[in-house]
């Protein structure tokens, strides 16, 4: 096994597969950076490419492309609140706040070093699972993954303010997402809800054009209202030190940043939860860990622990994505369903080969991974300075460039006018709920769970009958999804009796 | 001397002057193959690779670019591209092969004919097979139907070969089986055999076989369409005497013969659909195309348009009767 980890990480460093790592890296960097674009689309671009190159060389650039997409997603999310991908909307909440408060450069420091300690945990977690991996995805069944996606919606608890009125609106939010991931066609009966006579609804709201209307619209709009740069008057020279500091926190949190990364490696290892759901339980789990009712209330208001939890969570979810595609031929996401379809090109067939005969390729996936973060965030770090500054723009002349940049980021979800006009609604709703206090983040949870817990709550009852509510591992997760709605209630009590 | 000058000149002239059917010329054009689904599908991969080996065959080597059209399962690209698109022969569509069926049980939102499109061909058919777990003590068909305890079938929804087949299998032939249908999507369902919460599926031929191979599950029953690897296998319509029954499942798998439609805009001039037809026949035959389509797992077998076309009218003008009972069945998704 040590061979075939060592003789891994001589194939990707070899000159060749290198400069196609480099390639899949650039080509990854703006693809994260700009809205819309998604990773996933680009990999089935690429694979047109990758007939003539070797197994090692074809995942160099392929997966080179796809790891540093969330790396890079995160820097537009923090600087100017627009989610660059799906995956990083979470980091909108705090990165921009700060970005808002001027430190911008240490919020892309704390998000660009988080990502990288993530995406090396996700990878080594891959490496070390290798062995034990088939029974480890085989023990959760369809039972499993909807009480996962239950504790996901039981997270909700942590993301609203405090009080019962607080906690009462952040479950209507979730309540709300819920109702809007019923949009389209139902995947039992096939019959169309809410659609409005509306071909384009009919594969119910796509996520890209949600969310970057969601976020970056009322942002845009509060920056018009305040008529300042993004950091408001806050002196250049403050911007450009940040980066440091944000490396620094990285490590001073680095028990959230290893927890966080642990939690995106497991939500990547269940199929079907993916990226949009781990960044969001990561953030949940960073608010959990606060201690008083005023550290509590740092939240959403430019805390840099927001920054890391997210930021660590999707970059390791890469490492776990691929447990099943590997090892059972099985696709975890819709990316990973694509880089099936290289496997299949490069004559490689996915499943228990890969942990034997093929192993080598394996590890060679694995240290791509840590290759293109290392690589990314290092060469991200020479310019994070500078980019901080665009947060000193005046707002009037970025305005503009924010705007084309969230149409044009939700039209390429599905090319088509709908994007736009559910970015625009979407937009509206998020201003309406920032404006009256509303938690936003819930309402996103509800969304990209909702089908997930629709279907297997039907397969594991049409499969199991009741008996499915007895399994062990449904139990635990039942226990689990009950603490954590409790949890907010066990805090204030423990931060009362301190108080006194 | 001077005669036969004269024929080497005549012979010189004839061989400059194009010939008869390459008098439409693309060259310096765009042609755009929109495809009714994302990035990444079957259907899209299929038309990534053939807008690559097109400009060759084409008589002026245009460039071929791939749009994505995603939504509806593929009625917004197929109403785009017979409403709105000019038929002027540099706009084709790629999309899923149940839009007949979903015309004939007159599904919301089909705004076009099935049979007026000018149909290009398609590269390669679609075989729907029953797979079952190979652990399981039943190594055929009539093995399976002999089953005490129902066997527990995963599906994604109605509408999906996954779906259908095996309901008509149960219908028809009396096959034990529990269909349990919702999971998220084909790969889900190989997931749940792979941990014994299901016992097989249908799907694709081509998308099964990975796990053939691997040993996991074993082919049992196959719809009409077919390759060679699976000829063998009992076909579903063959097992039963009542002539509906037999109608209805025909009808069914008919579209599957054309797997990966290609048309144009209705309207397009009969010399450009002409061109099209014959660059995908060639492209069909080039032996680096076939190369590449063998290592992403198609199995290429070309339905000219003039068959397609035939086809599509075949499905369209099903007996009243046999469309009554397969409506009941069929949900368009």
């Amino acid at each position: 096994m040590l061979d075939a980890l060592a003789s891994g990480l001589f194939q990707v460093l070899q000159w060749q597969t290198l400069s196609y790592m480099l390639i899949g890296i650039f080509v990854g960097f703006w693809v994260g950076l700009l809205p819309g674009i998604g990773g996933g689309t680009t990999l089935a671009l690429m694979l047109a490419f990758i007939y003539r190159m070797a197994p090692v060389q074809a995942f160099a650039f392929l997966l080179g492309m796809h790891s540093v997409t969330a790396t890079t997603g995160d820097i537009t999310s923090i600087l100017f609140g627009i989610p660059g991908e799906g995956s990083a909307a979470a980091t909108v909440l705090d990165g921009h706040a700060m970005a808002k408060k001027g430190e911008a450069g240490r919020a892309l420091g704390a998000a660009l070093m988080s990502s990288l300690v993530g995406a090396i945990i996700g990878a080594a977690a891959l490496a070390l699972a290798i062995p034990v991996v088939r029974p480890l995805v085989l023990t959760f069944g369809s039972p499993e993954l909807f009480m996962m996606a239950v504790v996901g919606i039981a997270s909700i608890s942590s993301l609203t303010g405090r009080g019962s009125r607080a906690m009462l609106r952040g479950f209507l939010a979730g309540g709300l997402g819920l109702l809007f991931a019923m949009v389209g066609q139902d995947p039992q009966a096939g019959i169309l809800r809410y659609h409005f006579g509306q071909l384009y609804l009919w594969d119910g709201l796509k996520l890209v054009p949600v969310l970057v209307g969601f976020f970056a619209i009322p942002e845009i709009v509060d920056l018009a209202v305040r008529r300042t740069a993004i950091a408001g008057n806050v002196p250049v020279g403050r911007l450009t030190h940040g980066v440091v500091e944000g490396i620094k926190d990285t490590f001073r949190h680095r028990w959230l940043v290893l927890r966080c990364s642990l939690i995106g490696t497991w939500i990547g290892i269940l199929p079907g939860l993916g990226g949009a759901v781990a960044q969001w339980m990561a953030y949940a789990h960073a608010v959990q860990g606060a201690r008083t009712a005023e550290d509590r209330e740092r939240f959403g208001k430019g805390d840099v622990r927001g920054v890391l939890g997210p930021g660590a969570a999707n970059n390791s979810k890469e490492g776990g994505d691929l447990i099943p595609t590997v090892a059972f031929g099985v696709p975890g996401s819709s990316a990973m369903a694509i880089l099936l379809g290289g496997f299949l090109i490069l004559g490689l067939a996915p499943g228990p080969d890969m942990l034997t005969k093929h192993l080598a390729i394996t590890y060679s996936m694995v240290w791509t991974i840590v290759v293109a973060n290392i690589i990314t965030v290092g060469a991200s770090l020479a310019f994070l300075n500078h980019l901080a500054k665009l947060t000193t723009i005046r707002g009037p002349l970025l305005i503009p460039f924010l705007i084309l940049l969230t149409f044009v980021g939700a039209y390429t979800a599905s090319n088509s006018m709908g994007d736009v006009i559910v970015a625009l609604i979407f937009g509206g709703l998020g201003y309406l709920m920032v404006r009256f206090g509303w938690p936003r983040a819930p309402l996103v949870l509800g969304l990209v769970l909702g089908n997930i817990v629709e279907s297997y709550l039907w397969v594991s009852t049409a499969r199991y009958g009741a008996a499915w509510l007895t399994r062990p591992g449904v139990l635990v997760l039942i226990a689990l999804a009950c603490l954590m709605v409790a949890w907010p209630f066990f805090q204030e009590r423990r931060i009362r009796a301190r108080a006194r | 001397m001077r005669r036969i000058a004269a024929l080497v000149l005549a012979g010189l002239l004839l061989a400059l002057l194009p010939p008869a059917h390459a008098q439409t010329t693309f060259s310096g054009k765009t042609v755009t193959i929109i495809v009714g689904y994302a990035a990444g599908g079957g259907y899209d991969r299929m038309a990534r690779m053939i807008a690559r080996y097109l400009p060759k065959y084409l008589p002026g080597n245009p460039t071929v670019i791939v749009q994505n059209m995603p939504g509806a399962n593929s009625l917004i690209a197929a109403n785009h591209v017979y409403g709105v698109a000019r038929p002027d022969g540099l706009t084709l569509a790629a999309f899923n092969r149940n839009l007949a069926l979903g015309q004939l049980v007159k599904v919301e939102g089909v705004r076009f004919d099935m049979s007026k499109f000018a149909w290009i061909g398609s590269p390669s058919n679609e075989t729907t097979i029953l797979a079952i777990r190979s652990d399981l003590p039943y190594r055929t068909f009539d093995e399976l139907k002999r089953a005490r305890e129902a066997l527990i079938i995963g599906a994604t929804g109605p509408g999906a070969n996954t779906y259908d087949f095996p309901l008509l299998l149960k219908a028809f032939l009396g096959a034990n089986l529990r269909i349990v249908s919702g999971y998220p999507s084909s790969a889900d369902i190989m997931l749940a055999i792979e941990r014994k919460e299901l016992d097989g599926r249908a799907g694709s031929y081509s998308s099964i076989k990975p796990f053939i191979d691997r040993g996991l599950v074993r082919a049992v029953i196959r719809a009409r369409a077919s390759v060679p690897e699976i000829e063998k296998l009992p076909v579903d319509e063959e097992l039963t005497s009542d002539p509906r029954a037999k109608a209805v499942m025909a009808l069914r798998s008919t579209p599957e013969v054309i797997g990966r439609p290609y048309v144009a805009p209705p309207g397009t001039p009969a010399e450009f659909i002409q061109a099209h037809r014959e660059a995908f026949s060639k492209v069909t035959k080039d032996a680096e195309f076939l190369a590449e389509a063998r290592r992403a797992g198609f199995d290429i077998e070309f339905v000219s348009g003039e068959e397609a076309l035939r086809i599509t009218n075949r499905v369209l003008n099903a007996p009243a009767d046999v469309v009554r009972v397969f409506a009941q069945f069929f949900k368009f998704e």
